[in-house]
């Protein structure tokens, strides 16, 4: 009896350490994974940044001049037409409703 | 016999004694001292596991110096679509100990091959004073990466974090500055200091990067060519008081840190408070239908061409033509004075006086950023205060009060609260009922007539159903109007179901005689030169190139918003 007791406390007290062990190792894992997240984040960040500068309306009017001046029109938003498709037919309706005084 | 026994049984016991007391003791003292090799070996092996994992734990976190710290950390700020208006980036700066510098001729050549075009001359004048030093201060990582590879002992570096302004001068009046220390000490780096500190996330804001930079580039283009002073104009969706652009020049740029004295760097739109003049004549009539006192179509036949008031004051029509008999809709789209002042006058000083605080035209406004202006307090019933408050004189208040006013007129009578700060869409607050209902769907087609047939045909762009009133005020300098103008336009669109205010005012502005105006009732008619300085020649023409530029984003970006 006393053998059994004190093989269970045995294995309990190994089990017990080595279940502490594998789960700081996840944790570990874990701090890992979520550091990486932090620096990846940090890095989409910068990346972001770099996009919204380059990209940025400012930067957008610069390039138009330099490049397409003369590519880029504007169109008037009253000829833009909706296309909605319904049972296999298009109809196709002003994007704009006009008012009636308009 | 019994003695006989007794003697048996003892000597048996003696003899069994001596031999299992031998034999006893020594697996005691074995089990005791194996239990104790055993308990130190658990110990041992639990303590060896535990010492192998904080190793591990330890070369982790060595490995991770995070530069941010609580200290000097500030979150980032965005737009509405997530682009970055503010961002918290790393940044380090590099010095050097003369003091531990043991080539200064192999230092001063290995530093000429990173920095090319650097005069390195100030720099071994350093050296030679033999004084801690920044090289350079702010350095991207690259920068870093070569300079310690020189693995030169004087070379020494700090973590630093910068604040970046990608947009530069775009959002100054809004963001606001920080100082030396960390501290907001303007905009939204001031009112949320405490939040940017705190949060993980970066905080959103209700503005559009897009339509605030075509707001502004409009406003820079019609600032010099009516040689404007200052103008400001302010975009908000008038059903939940999100502010989608909020411009006020000039302005200056965030990144240069500079400190800003001049007073004409004001924010026009919430701290600078003005004399709108007609703008205001949209609330005296709103004020009548809200009451049941009038109704559009109502009449005021006989009305005079100049009238008296007070001791000796005297309120004229600003055009001789004027018709004497007016509905009260036509009284608007003419900008009739005398018309406004009898309407005023039917409703009463506190009838309206409470229908102006209502729709937080009087009150020093409660705004997401401190640098607001505090209307001035007006004493009612000094001389004709109530007849001149009529048409927009003798009254002052702020651009973003103005906004919110029309908002509140136009919405269907909600308050709202103008805000520049994203809310979560889930905590809608319930919308507040301050107007009578019908005040809106009466008011709205009357300012549409303003656009389409009154003094802001200039605005009038195809497509968008604008409707809106101009107002022109002599500008008031140490309590006497000068004259110089501040020419301002408030407008809604679309008019059958508003969703949002422009505001556009330009102070100080001048004729302009080679400006071309192209009219937009569609017969092709343009006129050179600007008849008169007024706000239908000049904010007017400003707000309808405007709509022209953001009008299709907001048609179509935000057409389910």
């Amino acid at each position: 009896m006393k053998k059994v007791v004190f093989v269970i406390i045995f294995v309990s007290i190994l089990g017990t350490s080595l279940v502490k062990n594998s789960t700081k190792e996840i944790e570990d894992k874990i701090l890992m994974v979520n550091e990486r997240i932090t620096s990846l984040k940090s890095e989409l960040g910068d990346v972001l940044l770099e996009y919204n500068y380059l990209s940025s309306p400012d930067k957008l009017t610069q390039y138009q001049t330099q490049y397409f001046e003369k590519d880029l029109i504007k169109i008037d938003i009253t000829k833009i037409k909706k296309l909605v498709e319904k049972n296999n037919h298009i109809k196709i309706s002003d994007f704009i409703v006009r008012a009636n005084d308009e | 016999m019994s003695d006989k026994k007794n003697n048996v049984i003892l000597e048996e016991y003696e003899n069994e004694f001596s031999y299992k007391k031998s034999k006893t003791n020594l697996n005691i003292e074995f089990n005791r001292i194996a239990f104790i090799f055993f308990v130190f070996l658990i110990i041992s092996i639990i303590y060896s596991i535990q010492l192998l994992h904080l190793g591990s734990l330890k070369k982790i976190t060595n490995n991770i110096k995070p530069i941010i710290t609580k200290k000097n950390y500030r979150a980032d700020i965005i737009d509405r679509n997530g682009n970055y208006l503010v961002k918290t980036v790393d940044s380090i700066n590099i010095g050097i100990h003369p003091l531990k510098v043991i080539d200064k001729k192999h230092l001063l050549l290995m530093l000429n091959h990173i920095y090319e075009n650097k005069n390195l001359s100030r720099i071994k004048k350093k050296l030679d004073q033999d004084k801690f030093f920044y090289l350079e201060k702010n350095i991207r990582p690259k920068r870093y990466e070569e300079l310690m590879m020189l693995g030169d002992k004087s070379i020494s570096s700090e973590a630093n974090l910068i604040r970046l302004y990608p947009q530069d001068n775009l959002f100054s009046h809004i963001i606001g500055q920080i100082d030396n220390d960390n501290n907001g000490i303007s905009g939204i780096e001031k009112s949320f200091d405490e939040e940017l500190k705190k949060i993980n996330e970066p905080l959103k804001l209700t503005v559009d990067v897009d339509i605030q930079f075509l707001i502004r580039e409009e406003l820079l283009r019609f600032q010099k060519i009516f040689e404007a002073k200052g103008s400001a104009a302010i975009l908000m969706n008038i059903n939940n008081g999100e502010i989608l652009s909020m411009v006020s020049l000039p302005d200056f740029n965030l990144n240069k840190r500079e400190t800003i004295e001049d007073v004409n760097y004001i924010n026009r739109i919430t701290k600078g408070t003005y004399e709108l003049g007609s703008v205001f004549k949209t609330f005296t009539v709103a004020s009548g239908i809200n009451e049941g006192l009038i109704e559009p179509d109502t009449e005021f036949f006989d009305s005079k061409k100049s009238i008296s008031c007070g001791k000796n004051h005297k309120i004229e029509e600003y055009d001789n033509k004027m018709p004497s008999d007016l509905t009260v809709e036509q009284i608007l789209i003419k900008s009739g004075n005398i018309g406004s002042v009898r309407i005023a006058r039917k409703v009463g000083v506190e009838r309206h006086k409470s229908f102006l605080q209502t729709i937080g035209i009087l009150d020093k406004i409660d705004f997401d950023i401190e640098e607001v202006g505090k209307p001035q307090s007006i004493d009612w019933y000094e001389g004709c205060k109530l007849e001149t408050i009529a048409f927009g004189h003798g009254i002052t208040t702020t651009i973003l009060q103005l906004a919110k006013g029309y908002s509140i007129i136009t919405n269907g009578g909600y308050d709202i609260k103008p805000t520049l700060i994203k809310k979560n869409l889930h905590k809608k607050d319930k919308r507040k009922k301050v107007l009578k209902n019908g005040v809106s769907e009466k008011m709205n087609p009357i300012l549409r007539k303003v656009v389409s047939e009154g003094t802001a045909k200039l605005v009038n762009v195809e497509g968008y159903q604008v409707g809106g009133k101009t107002g022109t005020a002599e500008q008031v300098n140490n309590s006497i109007y000068s004259n110089t103008k501040i020419n301002t336009l408030a407008s809604i669109f679309p008019t059958e179901n508003p969703k949002y205010v422009l505001v556009v005012m330009l102070e100080s502005t001048k004729n302009n005689k080679e400006y071309i105006y192209e009219y937009r009732d569609g017969s092709g008619f343009k006129l050179k030169g600007s008849p008169r300085n007024t706000a239908g020649w000049t904010s007017v023409e400003a707000a309808g190139k405007i709509i022209d530029k953001i009008g299709p984003i907001l048609a179509t970006k935000y057409i389910e918003n």
